[in-house]
């Protein structure tokens, strides 16, 4: 009794140790997921199209087969937006030999910055425009697209200094336009974790 | 033998007890002022500038200048001082790079929290320029282009 006792113990002990120490192989999903009685279908990120910095129509098209980064900002905030622009330049060299690995910084302030001023702030940025779209278009759409596919908040607020509520979040996307990870873009360690995170993916 | 020195050497060591000791309080209150400064400056840097200047001072690439050896804040001090107010917009040039972004200005900043925050920028990164006082801020106010 006490040996076959002590035999359970010392086999679950061992499967919760080696439970601990293997990475989770997969990211996880984002969003609902709906099974169609062969396949489980998950979320993705519903039908877009916006123009980028350098007046070129950016869709789902766009990231097909590639992974990407995906962020809500404006040019002239001055809180958080600096910091997230500072590191997402982190993944953005981190990822230059990875030709399936692009991000796309969306404005939540459409009607200032124009395709002219986010063709110079990237231009400023040093960053190619192949890699890297800035993009804008319809507020609506823009608002839209954030909450309902992203699960980012981004909205108008007129009482908050630079008039937007927005958070400084990083979604990253995999290749068949799946939400597979959140990470806080003002934060430095949690913007290793998407870096790390990417490469997880390119493995799919 | 007598303890007490000879007259002569008493002066002497009076005189010279009382300039080490001026020199100390004198020495030391402008490195606790320095300090308060700086320290103070550090944190309100922080709070109002890194975000785009960054904790080193090197700005990012050219859409937020340097202010770690930058030549522009070392040649206008005035100037710069208003910017923090202020903000400024339009062309400029820093240690020969063109930046055109507008910088939104701090305008509750008083003028003690100027002259910190100029100290800590005078004194970090390599730079040793001492401390900017509030007179050197009330002058500076003065020249602001917009008040
Ligand atoms: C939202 C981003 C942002 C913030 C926050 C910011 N600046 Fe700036 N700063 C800029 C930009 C952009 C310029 C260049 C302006 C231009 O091109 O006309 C600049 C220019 C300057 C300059 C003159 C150029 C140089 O590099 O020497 C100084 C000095 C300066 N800033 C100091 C500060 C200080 C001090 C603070 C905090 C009180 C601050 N800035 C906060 C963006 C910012």
């Amino acid at each position: 009794m006490k040996k076959e006792f002590f035999a359970i113990t010392f086999i679950v002990g061992v499967l919760l140790l080696a439970g601990c120490s293997t990475k989770p192989a997969r990211l996880p999903f984002f969003g609902e997921r709906t099974f169609n009685g062969k396949d489980t279908l998950y979320h993705t990120i519903a039908p877009f199209q916006f123009i980028d910095q350098d007046s070129v129509a950016i869709t789902n098209a766009t990231f097909k087969d590639k992974i990407y980064v995906a962020d809500f900002f404006f040019t002239s905030c001055r809180t958080i937006c600096p910091i997230m622009k500072t590191q997402m330049l982190r993944v953005y060299e981190a990822t230059q030999n990875m030709p399936d690995v692009l991000i796309l910084s969306h404005t939540i302030d459409p009607e200032y910055d124009t395709v002219a001023l986010l063709h110079d702030y990237a231009n400023r940025l040093d960053v190619k425009s192949s890699r890297w779209h800035f993009v804008t278009g319809a507020k609506d759409s823009i608002f839209k697209i954030a909450q309902t596919s992203y699960f980012a908040t981004a909205m108008e607020d007129k009482t908050e200094p630079d008039g937007f509520i927005h958070s400084g979040a990083f979604l990253l996307i995999d290749k068949k336009g799946r939400l597979r990870g959140k990470y806080d873009g003002a934060r430095e360690e949690d913007v290793n974790r998407l870096i790390g995170d990417i490469k997880i993916l390119r493995q799919e | 033998m007598n303890w007490q020195l000879a007259r002569p050497w008493r002066v002497v060591f009076g005189i010279g007890m009382a300039t080490l000791v001026m020199c100390f309080f004198s020495c030391s209150s402008h490195d606790t002022k320095f300090q308060q400064y700086f320290s103070q400056g550090q944190s309100l840097y922080e709070k109002h500038c890194s975000n785009c200047h960054q904790k080193n001072g090197e700005g990012l690439k050219r859409l937020y200048p340097p202010l770690a050896n930058s030549d522009f804040f070392k040649k206008n001090l005035p100037t710069s001082i208003c910017i923090m107010k202020y903000g400024i917009a339009g062309e400029m040039k820093v240690n020969g790079v063109n930046f055109n972004k507008p910088m939104p200005g701090v305008p509750s900043l008083t003028e003690l929290e100027l002259a910190e925050i100029a100290t800590y920028i005078a004194n970090s990164w390599g730079a040793e320029e001492g401390r900017t006082t509030i007179e050197q801020v009330t002058e500076a106010l003065k020249s602001c282009k917009t008040q």
